[in-house]
């Protein structure tokens, strides 16, 4: 596909508030917990209340015998229905983390389906329990699972390019290491599942979701139905930020309960559950190596990252994802990465908003910085050096089409004064730069198409079918727009259908952001077919070629005739009550032509300004000057809006979010207790957008749905690190850890330069060998 | 069927309408504004008052956290919610910036933000900065960080005379 020149846009690029304001500003929007289904129960889950134990007895005869109660699951019910490969909906004999799914309940209030959870017995025989890292390397800690008899569960070892070489040519080798706790992503709305499965031909499943094909596909082999038999119902959608992706228990123990039950059955979240529910970042170590030469070229990059993955693997993505990342920024000679999955017993682990990149490049960033500081480079320097740029193919075979990056950095160094301010700071503030990549539509399965179709009405009302969910991140405004400039017609004028997999055409959906890219091409493709088809019927009104009309403002003309012409939606009346009687139905579909990785790049830099209070420790984010490269702007509203809530979900991150855990028991699952930033600590944010025009893009965009939360990590963490004047160990940057790494750094003492690793018998560099 | 106290009648009016209702003693505010009532605009985050997303304004007009408010000590009394904000089919000023503004991302939480900067607005004719910081402090935002929220709010405040 080359780069065709695009005539002056009209709809493009403009402020678009979100067509559904008015809906979610007034109360009207319906989401899935608003959703009452005649006869609809109500499921509650018993879960473990041991980290680890076999399961000797469950008794669920007083539960089944309360009035109200209409249906109890236990694994009896369903020993073959598999949420993964080793892994049952629902514990046979033995328990592997604190929540685990062991019974449900249906009931016709929550009250009693609460009362009829509180009769279920479960005798436990406690077993030894491994809940961290540390522990579960230990040799001799009680193995998790038959099949990795160490604790460590799927491996990935990968090298690009040649990082021996690369290592070899360096005049120097810096290494570091870095922690991340278990975060979890807090959702405004929490986990729901409402599964009608009282025909058993037939489930609908109403929730929540980033895309339904994954949910169809799971929720069908688990239950033995064609993908067909399986309805993914959804409606507005409270955020997602990687917690929607893939179906989780409770959407099978609903869907079971309403088999049994014969009704609809909905299951809600609490607070405290949706720490489990969610599936959250766990626990991480990361050692860093990076090799550079005196004069500040980086050739070898090195990370080895060992995941705690809780009591089962089930995201294996984890593993990958932050491999191909390395790839991205800078142009080494090779890249070596080391991953692995160590079991324990606490719940099985996920991802973070960020996708497992932003943790580990707030570690990453300082690294970075080390480097620079070790041969005396400023690191805005050193990463404009080494920036990757337009063409660069990188050893993982990304090609970057269209790449900003140098300007993100030379536009956010010169926005911030950061030349008068790098080193020149008083005491206990702080400066730092973050830079960093996305992958626009990263494909990992070979249907990952999105397809669209659109009709239009003879009054020219144009409906366009999707299956991108929009969870607040303004797909939906933004496909209107992207419809309206093929159709030269208005956002408003568009309606969308979505959220009914047995309606709308497929879509893998919204992650690995790719929805302005992937279904925007799809989006665009199908406007243009039906343009194709309603041009017919024009280009004979008017007496002109099909290919030299304009569709513009609601009027089509030829090119060189604009004075002649005809109202979009006389066009479209024409068409449809012509003698043939054309019905406009335009479809479209986008699968990228390359079969694996992504086809486009966004990139960008931040800088972060911070103070640090020298008694209580506590950091404060001052002004953060943000540069993004996300090729076109469809929405500039919309993206400002996604980089003001990476930043918020960044410094959240960085200085703010953390699991306490003991025993493999979640301390603080709340939203008082599991901190998260508030109106008043947000800094200013000053946008840059760098317009490069992507040549696969639909009108050249690229992805901003991701990108800028991995750089705002960045940026922070370096800020804080200057700020401290040194290397900080561990997110989140609390003001305990803050006031140490003053003091360490004040005495010369090295108590703060932890070394995760350090004691482990099986040491982290060493796989299964 | 549970077995937990005796219910109760109740009178409580909501947005200017007055519902008589059948609530038992466990019932929050909440529970009977999006139960028997049915006005489901206002929802139910973490219903244990961490969150702010089911918030809605008392007689004065002033920020109340639904979910934490036992239902039967508001009989008689009367609330508000974010369906009754509109006046004339047309949006309250707050609801108009928030669209404008893009203060508006998810929409979950959006009920309870704009109760909350309603709130704020009927206690303050000209809120300051730090009033706006207090005023929103007590309920959160996933995905617009706050800031094109109190974006909105600037711009209505700088609209009043």
């Amino acid at each position: 596909m080359a780069a065709k020149p695009e005539a002056p846009l009209s709809i493009i690029g403009r402020r678009q508030p979100r067509l559904d304001g008015f809906e979610k500003v007034s109360g009207r929007s319906e989401f899935t917990d608003d959703i009452r289904l005649p006869g609809m129960l109500h499921g509650k889950v018993l879960r473990s209340t041991q980290a680890h134990a076999r399961i000797l007895r469950i008794d669920t005869s007083r539960a089944e015998a309360l009035p109200g109660v209409k249906a109890v699951v236990t694994n009896r019910d369903a020993p073959t229905l598999m949420f993964s490969e080793h892994q049952p909906v629902l514990a046979a004999d033995r328990v592997r983390y604190i929540g685990e799914e062991i019974a449900a309940v249906a009931a016709i209030d929550l009250l009693t389906a609460e009362e009829a959870l509180d009769l279920i017995e479960v005798e436990y025989e406690s077993l030894p329990a491994v809940t961290t890292i540390r522990q579960a390397l230990k040799s001799g800690s009680a193995p998790m699972h038959e099949r990795a008899p160490d604790n460590i569960g799927p491996t990935m070892e990968k090298d690009w390019g040649d990082p021996d070489q690369g290592f070899a040519e360096s005049d120097l080798v810096i290494e570091d290491e870095f922690r991340t706790p278990m975060q979890h992503n807090t959702l405004a709305e929490l986990h729901v599942a409402l599964a009608d499965f009282s025909n058993p031909a037939k489930l609908h499943m109403y929730t929540p979701t980033q895309g339904a094909p994954l949910y169809q596909m799971e929720l069908a082999k688990a239950f033995c139905l064609a993908e067909s038999q399986v309805r993914i119902v959804y409606r507005n959608i409270g955020g997602a930020f990687t917690g929607r992706g893939r179906p989780k228990p409770h959407h099978f123990i609903a869907a079971l309960l309403s088999r049994k039950a014969g009704k609809p059955v909905k299951i809600k979240a609490t607070a405290d559950e949706e720490f489990i529910m969610f599936r959250a970042s766990g626990e991480t170590f990361y050692k860093f190596r990076t090799g550079v030469t005196r004069d500040g070229v980086i050739k070898a990059l090195e990370a080895d990252i060992t995941f705690d993955a809780g009591g089962h693997d089930e995201w294996a993505m984890i593993l990958w994802l932050p491999s191909v990342y390395l790839n991205w920024l800078y142009k080494p000679v090779g890249v070596r990465y080391r991953g692995r999955f160590v079991f324990t017993n606490t719940v099985p682990k996920g991802s973070h908003h960020g996708g497992i990149m932003g943790r580990m490049s707030a570690g990453w960033q300082q690294h970075i910085n080390h480097v620079a500081e070790a041969i005396g480079m400023d690191p805005a320097e050193l990463q404009l050096k080494n920036a990757v740029d337009p063409g660069y193919a990188s050893p993982d075979g990304s090609v970057f089409a269209s790449c900003g990056l140098q300007d993100c950095i030379r536009t956010v160094v010169e926005r911030s004064d950061w030349k008068n301010k790098y080193g020149k700071l008083p005491k206990y503030r702080g400066i730092g730069i973050g830079i960093g990549a996305q992958a626009s539509g990263s494909k990992g399965a070979d249907n990952d198409t999105s397809a669209a179709m659109v009709k239009v009405a003879d009054d020219g009302i144009v409906t366009l079918y999707t299956g991108i969910p929009d969870m607040g991140q303004g797909s939906h405004t933004v496909m209107c727009m992207i419809a309206a400039e093929v159709l030269g017609t208005q956002p408003e004028d568009i309606r969308v259908v979505q959220g009914d997999s047995d309606i709308t055409p497929f879509d893998w959906g919204a992650f690995s952001q790719r929805g302005t890219f992937t279904t925007g091409n799809a989006v665009k493709a199908a406007c243009e077919d039906a343009r194709d088809q309603l041009a017919a019927i024009a280009a004979a009104e008017l007496d002109t070629p099909a290919g030299e009309l304009v569709f513009r403002d609601g009027r089509v003309f030829a090119a060189a005739s604009p004075e002649q012409s005809l109202s979009f939606g006389e066009v479209a009346a024409k068409t449809l009550h012509s003698a043939e009687g054309r019905f406009v139905m335009g479809r479209g579909f986008f699968n990228s032509p390359k079969p694996f990785g992504a086809l486009a790049f966004s990139f960008g830099a931040q800088v972060a300004e911070v103070e640090v209070d020298p008694v209580t420790g506590a950091v404060a984010l001052l002004k953060v000057w943000a540069a993004h490269d996300i090729g076109r702007v469809i929405n500039q509203l919309a993206v400002e809006g996604q980089i003001d809530g990476q930043v918020f979900s960044g410094m959240s991150q960085v200085l703010y979010e953390e699991c306490r855990v003991e025993d493999g028991l979640i301390l603080n699952p709340s939203r008082l207790e599991y901190k998260l930033p508030r109106a008043y600590e947000l800094p200013d944010v000053d946008y840059t957008l760098i317009e490069t025009i992507d040549p696969y893009g639909p009108f050249g965009a690229k992805e901003v749905g991701e990108g800028p939360i991995v750089v705002s990590m960045s940026a922070v963490a370096a800020a804080v690190q200057n700020a401290v004047g040194a290397m900080v160990p561990e997110i989140p940057m609390t003001p305990w850890r803050v006031l140490r790494m003053l003091r360490g750094t004040a005495d010369g003492s090295t108590s703060v330069d932890k070394h995760w690793s350090e004691g482990l018998e099986a040491p982290l560099s060493d796989t299964k060998s | 069927m549970n077995t937990v106290a005796k219910r109760q009648v109740m009178s409580l009016t909501v947005n200017g309408d007055t519902y008589e209702v059948l609530v038992s003693p466990r019932q929050t505010l909440l529970d009977v504004i999006r139960g028997p009532i049915g006005l489901r605009g206002t929802k139910e985050g973490c219903a244990t008052g961490t969150c702010g997303v089911c918030t809605i304004n008392n007689e004065q007009g002033e920020a109340l956290l639904s979910c934490l408010t036992p239902a039967l000590e508001w009989d008689g009394k009367s609330v508000t919610t974010v369906e009754g904000l509109e006046a004339d089919g047309e949006l309250a000023p707050i609801q108009q910036a928030f669209v404008e503004f893009g203060a508006v991302q998810c929409g979950f939480c959006t009920p309870g933000v704009i109760m909350s900067a309603q709130g704020l607005l009927n206690s303050f004719h000209k809120p300051s900065e730090d009033d706006i910081n207090d005023g929103m402090a007590g309920v959160l935002c996933r995905c617009t960080g706050h800031i094109k929220v109190k974006d909105a709010i600037r711009d209505v405040v700088k609209k009043r005379a």
